[in-house]
């Protein structure tokens, strides 16, 4: 975990740091993996300080299991399923986005997925009054969209721009800053920002979306195919820390590839796919589309609580409709049907 | 949780040192001196200081939060977005789609099969960027990075010359008369800083340097590179991964800086024919991942004799089509043929209350 | 606990060697106890080859891509384990490490009510309060998140803790074993064995754990390719000590199957099973639906 430091825990001083180090036991895994009998003999120090010593650095640096019954009744009690907003896709999430989880929008260019990630932040932060944080790293983001959205939800300029400013936004365009912002999140050191303090002022953030986690991943992936890979895996981790820790709905997108037979899949190759629990693939339709441009076809391709593979048709004009189109006809169907 | 020094912006080497000595965390590093360091990773004086710098800086000692991890509420980006001025097109048509004209700090794309007019959209924004602000203007810069020699100076002059007696006709008040006396032609001209690129290589490398310039002439609203995709379709014929990735990356330096420095990046690109499902369709170039890097899509197309501009892609328009026809003037509105009926009042009616 | 316990329980009870009474046990007895209650052998004879169910000291690996069941079929296992006697359960106590933070205890809650409903309704005794016996199932369940692989290998050395005081957990699932395995690749600087070292040790301290307390483990390990072959040519790119641990290794995989009468597209999954006993080696192939329910073998 650490390196072996003096006052790390009571007895380790700077003498037995040193001396622990001279018998090759630098970190705390060095420490605990060692034998204890033989270490206080290399070390010549006392087997009882030594295995105190482990115990407490165990304590620190393990993480503590939890009953799956406690762990039931804080789910109960502090899980949110936070509406997207848009009844299609709500229908085909199972009511929305889950807090603790992380859900992925992939598609092509224009498929709608800034626009998605801007309604649900939209109605997150208007309709149900929660904070959110925006990572974009696409320069996607407009404000001005959101406003358009938050206009047909209230009439009022004031609750628009209260709605504003529970979006937080950071702008992170290549991976380093990427991580940067994740890390300062989910870090409870003392710098500005984090989640941790976030939440103990009382504003409680319910949303994190980041918009494209592909689009700062891509451009390592390839000559620097190691670091890349890495570096992802460290996005991936830290989402799903800060998601599960934060209890945060995280949500975040993804470009797709081709194969040579034309079918589609979400980007970022076999170790990324498991980090979303919940995946949908977001296409334009491939017919009707001068008539209806702002309708999209969404298909749930990984799920643990719907079948996978429905679909949806929604409407990316929904979030902005006006109110003479409120009773727009809405589908849901099967995929076969 | 813990941050591993491995995810700070460090070189690899360095890196790679710094973990054989066996620090592994933020934590690791941040217990140590520049000295100690140093002297346990091997590191020189200087690369110890820059680990501690940058450990420090992302370790919140200070309070973070700067560079460009930076945050701000929307409400901070709404008034931002509000008070930089859009680049108008001089088609209102086109401009009342797009909400006003080009937005500054985003990337937008012109695709198109050769004669629609991309190069000449591409001159005339690098015109209109520099119209003086009391006419609605930016009174910008721009830097012009052509990559096909396409760049002709007579069409620029020709397209000049016509913005400065448009502004001319319109000037009324004694402002908008000096503003428009100081606005010539000669001044137009030398308000473009042209660059000429001859393969990918010398236009990544001018990507890399542009930020510098654009530190020191901050008058620059615009950075034009036309086209984006003829450096990219040569030279890359057995090596698609690689053309992909070059092209990711450029997509997020281009952002980046559209972003820090307020300009507004407009690229230009061709168009390719894509089969699929037994048709061939014609699509803008240098593949589907590349569709992802521009914020905004305009589409040049033929309808009949109709030159047809779509937005296809963009985050607060809708997409919609309007008539356009490139005249001796440059890019103006069509007026010769009828209404296309179906799809005016939409594009009108959706932006017009927005915008 | 308000379980109701149908007479079965008791016939089991006898089958182990009976509730210890005495005092004093043997040697003979005190093995019996520790290899007799707790018996993971019985956790699925659909899925392992038999003679070669995996038993106390086993370790099993469920490779595959994503979307294969893996996670479910370790919910599956948790499940049995947890559930009691009267419901087709072992009872045992089962510690969960959740690396990829993929647990999700709805799900999990969802089975084990499917379960429990199921089996009331075969013993025709409708429980009186649900909620209970899932809770008390739950009980049985502990969960640990880790974020890197050093805080799983301090993790596992709490372990032994809870394994000296009995019952402790019988059955260790793991999700997933190749969570790390990037991070390690990055972390490790330039040599392999450095970047293997943290699940090489966890590997050693398991192969201790599995001899000295009769543990089971069960993991599962991400197929790091789209495409993995079949059977015997995919391998795990895991350390040489972890693959040495594995006992059984089911290769999971899932097919698209046509809609049947307007349903939507479903999948079918498929499970091959080799077990590398010291009996030689067995091969069992067997598939399985996932509904509401969980597992539905066909």
């Amino acid at each position: 975990m650490v390196l072996l430091r003096e006052g790390m825990c009571p007895g380790l001083d700077e003498d037995f740091v040193r001396r622990l180090r001279d018998a090759q036991v630098k970190t705390v895994e060095d420490l605990v993996s060692s034998d204890m009998e033989d270490l206080a003999q290399k070390c010549s120090a006392s087997y009882k300080a030594l295995i105190a010593i482990r115990r407490v650095l165990l304590a620190q640096h393990a993480a503590f299991p939890v009953s799956g019954a406690d762990l039931y009744d804080e789910l109960l009690s502090s899980t949110a399923i936070l509406s997207t907003g848009n009844p299609d896709l709500d229908a085909l999430l199972d009511s929305g986005v889950y807090t603790g989880e992380i859900t992925e929008l992939a598609g092509g260019p224009a498929s709608g997925k800034t626009q998605v990630c801007l309604g649900v932040a939209a109605h997150v932060s208007q309709h149900l009054r929660q904070n959110v944080i925006y990572v974009d790293t696409t320069g996607g983001l407009s404000a001005g969209r959101l406003r358009q959205m938050l206009r047909t939800q209230t009439s009022s300029d004031d609750e628009q721009m209260e709605a504003l400013q529970r979006i937080t936004v950071h702008r992170a365009f290549d991976i380093f800053s990427l991580l940067d912002c994740l890390y300062r999140l989910g870090g409870d050191g003392g710098g500005g920002g984090g989640l941790r303090q976030a939440s103990s002022h009382g504003g409680s953030v319910k949303a994190l979306i980041v918009d494209s986690v592909s689009a700062v991943i891509a451009p390592l992936l390839g000559s620097r195919h190691d670091e890349g890979m890495y570096m992802k895996s460290q996005v991936a981790i830290t989402l799903k820390a800060m998601a599960k820790d934060f209890n945060i709905a995280a949500l975040v997108t993804n470009h797709v590839t081709r194969s040579v037979e034309g079918e589609v899949q979400p980007g970022l190759g076999v170790s990324w796919s498991h980090v979303p629990r919940t995946r949908v693939l977001l296409e334009r339709l491939p017919d009707a589309d001068i008539d209806r441009p702002t309708r999209r076809c969404a298909t749930l391709i990984k799920s643990s609580r719907r079948p996978c593979l429905i679909r949806a048709e929604l409407d990316l004009q929904w979030w902005s409709r006006s109110e003479r189109d409120t009773s727009g006809k809405r589908k849901l169907d099967r995929a076969d049907s | 949780m813990q941050r591993p020094v491995t995810t700070l912006r460090l070189s690899p080497q360095i890196k790679v040192k710094v973990l054989n000595a066996g620090f592994q965390t933020l934590d690791d590093v941040m217990q140590v001196s520049a000295l100690e360091l140093s002297r346990e990773a091997g590191l020189s004086q200087e690369e110890a200081l820059e680990v501690l710098q940058v450990a420090r800086k992302e370790g919140g000692a200070d309070g973070g939060g700067a560079g460009d991890g930076a945050s701000l509420t929307a409400l901070d980006l709404l008034q931002k977005e509000e008070a930089l001025t859009r680049i108008v097109t001089f088609s209102s048509r086109l401009d009342a789609a797009l909400g006003g004209g080009l937005p500054v700090g985003k990337i937008t794309e012109i695709c198109g099969v050769p004669g629609m007019g991309k190069t000449q959209l591409c001159l005339q924004l690098a015109v209109d960027v520099q119209v003086p602000p009391c006419f609605g203007g930016l009174g910008g810069q721009v830097v012009f990075i052509d990559t096909e020699g396409s760049f002709v100076v007579q069409r620029a002059v020709d397209l000049a010359t016509a913005a400065v007696r448009h502004c001319t006709l319109l000037a009324e008040e004694a402002e908008q008369r000096d503003a428009a006396a100081a606005f010539t032609v000669e001044t137009i001209l030398s308000n473009i800083f042209m660059v000429r690129c001859h393969d990918y290589v010398e236009l990544l490398a001018e990507i890399y340097l542009l930020p510098d310039f654009l530190s020191s002439h901050p008058k620059v609203r615009l950075v034009v590179i036309d086209s984006v995709a003829f450096p990219f379709r040569q030279h890359f014929d057995e090596l698609r991964a690689q053309r992909t990735r070059l092209l990711n990356g450029l997509a997020q330096q281009l952002i980046s800086m559209a972003t820090k420095h307020d300009v507004a990046v407009v690229l230009s690109n061709q168009m390719t024919t894509r089969l699929q499902g037994g048709q061939s369709q014609l699509v803008p170039a240098l593949g589907e991942s590349w569709g992802h890097a521009p914020t905004l899509r305009l589409l040049l197309r033929w309808a009949g004799s109709q030159r047809q501009a779509t937005i296809f892609k963009s985050p607060d328009c809708e997409e919609a089509t309007v008539n356009y026809q490139i005249t001796t003037d440059g890019f103006r509105d069509d007026d010769r043929s009828e209404q296309p009926p179906s799809k005016r009042p939409r594009t009108l009616a959706g932006q017009s209350a927005a915008c | 606990m308000l379980l109701c316990q149908p007479p079965i329980r008791t016939t089991e009870e006898e089958k182990e060697g009976g509730g210890n009474v005495n005092m004093t046990e043997s040697g003979a007895q005190l093995f019996a106890r520790l290899d007799g209650r707790q018996s993971v052998r019985d956790i699925e004879p659909r899925l392992f080859p038999q003679n070669a169910q995996p038993g106390p000291g086993a370790v099993v690996e469920l490779y595959g891509t994503e979307g294969t069941g893996k996670t479910e079929l370790l919910y599956h296992f948790l499940c049995r384990a947890v559930l009691p006697v009267h419901a087709g359960g072992l009872e045992l106590e089962v510690l969960f490490v959740d690396t990829d933070y993929s647990l999700d205890v709805l799900r999990l809650v969802g089975i084990l009510d499917a379960r429990l409903l199921a089996a009331a309704a075969e013993s025709s005794i409708w429980p009186q309060r649900p909620e209970a016996h899932v809770r008390a199932c739950l009980s049985r369940l502990l969960v640990a998140h880790c974020d890197s692989s050093r805080q799983l290998l301090v993790t596992l050395h709490t372990l032994e803790a809870r394994l000296v005081s009995r019952p402790g957990p019988a059955l260790v699932l793991l999700d997933s074993a190749s969570a790390f395995y990037w991070s390690d690749r990055g972390e490790g600087g330039a040599s392999v064995s450095k970047q293997e070292e943290n699940l090489r040790k966890c590997s050693q301290l398991l192969a201790a754990l599995l001899r000295d307390y009769r543990i089971s483990v069960f993991a599962s390990c991400h197929a790091n390719r789209r495409r993995c072959g079949h059977a015997s040519s995919s391998f795990s790119h895991l350390c040489r000590p972890w693959q040495r641990l594995v006992t059984h290794r089911v290769l999971c995989s899932r097919q698209e199957v046509a809609p049947a009468r307007g349903g939507p597209r479903g999948h079918v999954f498929s499970a091959h099973c080799t077990s590398s006993s010291s009996g030689g080696k067995a091969y069992r192939n067997c598939s399985f639906r996932i509904g509401d329910g969980g597992l539905e073998f066909v």
